[in-house]
């Protein structure tokens, strides 16, 4: 354990450990930062990055060399001298440097062709399959991610119930922790929407911690855990306990919180970009270690994202793709300096890529097929799956092989080890994308 | 029977007493064991309205369970023209504000402030839950303000109508993915939807008869926001529905689907989930007189006022056996305290809480229970409550907890602080949690003594239970 995360826990915990550990939620045990394997750990958390508006992927994965895309693309090809080189076929963005050095660390993953046939070219149509993994199906109600949310139970392990001591009148409490979360105060993904569960927005960390009127009088602070914790004697009422528990388990989040707003150099070192500041507040979160195992965050966001770029393509997509590998790579380099990067998987969405051809205004039109960024401290790293094929194309766009859902299926079941197929409808088949 | 006098103590009630269908809807008839008293007066208000106040609290001990539903369900005449009044004017308002739903949510949630009928509007929001369509599907207020009107207008009233009006209502129709029925192109969708989520309830139809609804339902339209009936798209050859045989249209779907059982049981069962218990759901056995009875004349007001006034619902199966929706934990502090606040800013930090109104989350509406509660969610409660007393902005001194309990003639510090715990709690507190909660009352009175106070009830896990 780290100098600064023992710290920590100690600052959170602090005089109140008694009340903690008599109402430890799930989500709130203490953990190591050591690695074990996917699926079987339990403390995993998955990050989801939406790319809002169809990125164009041929123009962040570039096959550099290929006289298709340069023909393609007479004002939009990226140069082979200044793309950073995978192979001899593929490189990244000119503006990518950071993507480029996490790949060589072993922390990238990039899945290529990753779509589902006969997408919708549609923003909102294809931005709702994507969101509720059911291509197609006007009438689905709910996204993938709210129905991870939907059921916590599926999300922990039994094990972290164990041992931990709670009130008498023992209820489950499953409940009761927060299993999702939306990181941002603007309108959030459909992804994250949940037929039951209440998914939190956040967009700063001291905005759910508990206030009080200022002191002055006798009634000093709140009292509000001394209240819960008190027995009730011959009232065996279990939405009661239930709600005892949860006080407790809310109290002594709210001190997690506050210690990490509190800790300067939790801040880590984040590029002065919207993305940057909301995975800062996610890697906070991590740190406070407040059972949230799902985050979701967008880039480019609004209805039509900013990466829509149907005239003057080059620079708007040159700053987002920027945006995303900077801020992306601080988060990795902060989480790796307290040993968290091994419980964190980070992974990218866009409802569909880029037409490879070029229109006349200088931007490209709605594709299919199109790659999937995974980056994490346990991934094997480099590419999953072959580039599509730029001679065999789909109404002008590259041929989807490797279906969505089998990237959701590889974070639910193989990362945060749940039954993907009670989310996704169907068995599909996890990536073999993690280190043994 | 009962030996304990007190609301909450189940170990003292005969599990089989609690089981027997027929002493649960008995109307409840108070006695020495069981006395008619703040308790339950309180447990009645919180059900059947968003919380008493303390005027309310004192008729209510001294007009005795059944006067107060009667009152509660119809209100006495002279006052019955204050609320078609304020129903008007409010419908004005509504209606004017109607360009954007952050303003139409305000205007509701005032309403249900100052509504002298609360259990109306109690019961408009019940129906929003079951009949749930959303504005995030819908996108038009307008829609949306007609469609939340014309639940007001039935929520008390006669079943058939209501659901005569819901399957012409726009909102509606798009909102469960029905603003085209086609004669060449029936919308099974719509048909699907409406059996299973607002009428029938899942496994009490078969996938031919959504078929045959859906061309039942051809030649029903929205176009610009409005209900149109195009006949030459409906289909007039012969459909069986659910065993019948005829050229039906809409208003006979409703009129059959209404005959068979399963729409009586889906209303009692979700308003047994709404005003007794929502954690343990009823057998068939504890359901089938209230559903047999309702199927008889669909008459939404005698199957409420038999709930409310049943053995049952003054029992501890249903005593603080739900847990308080966000509005109701909100408006329960705003009512008590007797004043408005702004209701914009209250809107956004409901849906903040998980209760957005105009938007539920799916066409089953609110799951509600200990869904409403995570940790977040109970730390943005708390801070809700805090902000609603605290006396600074967005909701300013409009609450003030000192000068409603000195109107009530409690001046001392700690006459004050009794006379809170009993508007909120009625004192139902264990003995070691009330002295937690009054602690440090009688040493110092500050101004904001009381304010402090009541944001300590407020976050009181007993608060929550509604």
């Amino acid at each position: 354990m780290s100098r600064t995360r023992r710290e920590f826990i100690k600052a959170a915990l602090g005089g109140s450990l008694v009340a903690c550990s008599g109402a430890r939620l799930p989500g709130l045990c203490d953990r190591s930062a050591r690695a074990a394997t996917p699926g079987k750990r339990r403390d995993t958390v998955l990050v989801v990055v939406e790319l809002a508006g169809g990125n164009d992927g041929l123009n962040t994965v570039v096959p550099y060399s290929d006289r298709q895309y340069i023909e393609s693309r007479p004002t939009l090809h990226l140069p082979a001298d200044k793309v950073h080189k995978i192979d001899s076929k593929l490189g990244f963005h000119p503006r990518m440097d950071a993507f480029m050095r996490l790949y060589e660390e072993g922390h990238l993953s990039v899945v290529q062709g990753v779509g589902y046939p006969n997408s919708n070219r549609n923003h909102e149509a294809a931005a709702r399959d994507w969101h509720s993994a059911a291509p197609g199906d006007a009438n689905c109600q709910t996204g993938w991610l709210g129905r991870a949310a939907d059921e916590p139970s599926r999300l922990q392990g039994a094990s972290r119930l164990q041992g931990a001591s709670r009130l008498k009148g023992a209820v489950r409490l499953d409940e009761a922790s927060v299993p999702a979360a939306f990181i941002g105060s603007g309108k959030r993904p459909f992804s994250l929407h949940a037929a039951k569960a209440v998914v939190p927005g956040i967009s700063s960390l001291d905005q759910h911690v508990l206030r009080t009127i200022p002191n002055g009088d006798g009634l000093g602070g709140l009292g509000l855990e001394q209240a819960a914790k008190a027995p009730r004697p011959g009232n065996p009422n279990r939405l009661l306990n239930f709600l005892q528990q949860g006080t407790l388990e809310a109290c002594a989040a709210s001190r997690r919180l506050r210690a990490v707003a509190q800790d300067a150099k939790s801040a880590g070192d984040y590029p002065p970009f919207h993305l940057a500041k909301m995975l800062r507040l996610v890697a906070r979160l991590i740190r406070a270690d407040v059972g949230i195992r799902i985050f979701c965050t967008d880039l480019g966001g609004g209805d039509i994202g900013g990466f829509d770029n149907h005239a003057n393509q080059l620079g708007n997509h040159c700053a987002l793709v920027n945006q995303l590998s900077e801020s992306v790579a601080a988060m990795v380099d902060d989480l790796k300096r307290d040993n968290l990067l091994d419980r964190v998987l980070l992974m990218t969405c866009s409802e569909f890529g880029r037409t490879l051809a070029e229109n006349g205004r200088h931007g490209t039109g709605h594709g299919a097929a199109a790659p999937v960024f995974l980056v994490g401290g346990r991934l094997k790293g480099g590419l999953v799956g072959e580039h599509p094929s730029l001679k065999d194309l789909d109404q002008g766009a590259q041929k989807v092989h490797t279906d969505f859902r089998r990237v959701y299926a590889t974070a639910l079941e193989s990362w945060l080890g749940m039954d993907s197929r009670a989310v996704l409808g169907a068995q599909y088949k996890p990536l073999d994308v993690f280190r043994a | 029977m009962p030996t304990q006098t007190e609301p909450g103590k189940r170990a003292e009630w005969p599990a089989d007493v609690l089981a027997d269908p027929n002493w649960a809807w008995q109307p409840f008839r108070p006695d020495r064991r069981r006395p008619w008293n703040l308790p339950w007066a309180a447990h009645l208000f919180r059900r059947a309205t968003f919380g008493a106040n303390w005027k309310q609290l004192e008729q209510a001990l001294a007009d005795g369970p059944q006067l107060t539903v009667d009152r509660l369900l119809k209100p006495e005449a002279d006052d019955s023209t204050t609320v078609a009044g304020f129903n008007r004017t409010s419908d004005e308002f509504e209606t004017a504000a109607a360009d954007s739903i952050e303003s139409l949510r305000a205007w509701w949630l005032r309403r249900m402030i100052q509504t002298p009928h609360p259990l109306l509007e109690k019961m408009t929001l019940f129906w929003h839950g079951f009949f749930a369509v959303s504005n995030s599907r819908v996108g038009n207020a307008r829609s949306m303000c007609q469609y939340v009107q014309l639940l007001r207008k039935h929520a008390l009233g006669p079943f058939s109508p209501m659901l005569e009006g819901l399957v012409r209502d726009p909102a509606v129709l798009v909102g469960l993915g029905g603003e085209a029925n086609r004669k060449a192109q029936p919308n099974v969708a719509l048909a699907q939807n409406l059996l299973e989520h607002f009428i029938l309830g899942p496994g009490n139809f078969s996938e031919k008869d959504a078929q045959e609804v859906a061309r039942a339902f051809s030649g029903c339209f929205v176009r610009g926001g409005r209900f149109r009936y195009i006949q030459r798209e409906h289909d007039s050859a012969e459909k069986s529905i659910l065993g019948r045989k005829g050229n039906f249209d809409d208003r006979d779907v409703v009129r059959i689907v209404l005959k068979q059982p399963a729409a009586a049981r889906l209303v009692v069962r979700r308003l047994y989930r709404w005003l007794i218990n929502e954690t343990n759901e009823p057998d068939d056995k504890m359901i089938a007189p209230l559903a047999e009875s309702f199927a008889r004349d669909l008459d939404v007001a005698r199957l409420l006022g038999t709930i409310l006034r049943s053995n049952l619902f003054y029992s501890p199966a249903a005593y603080r056996q739900r847990i308080k929706c966000p509005v109701e934990y909100a408006l329960g502090i705003v009512r008590g305290l007797e004043a408005t606040v702004a209701t914009a800013p209250l809107g956004r930090h409901l849906a903040q809480l998980g209760q957005n109104l105009y938007d539920p989350p799916t066409m089953d509406g609110w799951q509600g229970g200990r869904c409403w509660i995570n940790q977040f969610t109970l730390l943005d409660r708390s801070n809700l409550a805090l902000a609603l007393v605290s006396g600074v902005k967005p909701y300013e001194k409009k609450l003030d907890p000192a000068a409603l309990a000195a109107r009530y003639g409690h001046h001392s510090p700690e006459a004050a602080g009794r006379f809170i715990v009993d508007l909120f709690l009625q004192a139902d507190l264990a003995d070691n949690v009330d002295r937690i909660v009054l602690e440090g009352i009688k040493t110092q009175a500050g101004p904001d003594q009381l304010r402090r106070l009541v944001h300590r009830v407020a976050t009181l896990p007993e608060f929550h239970l509604a």
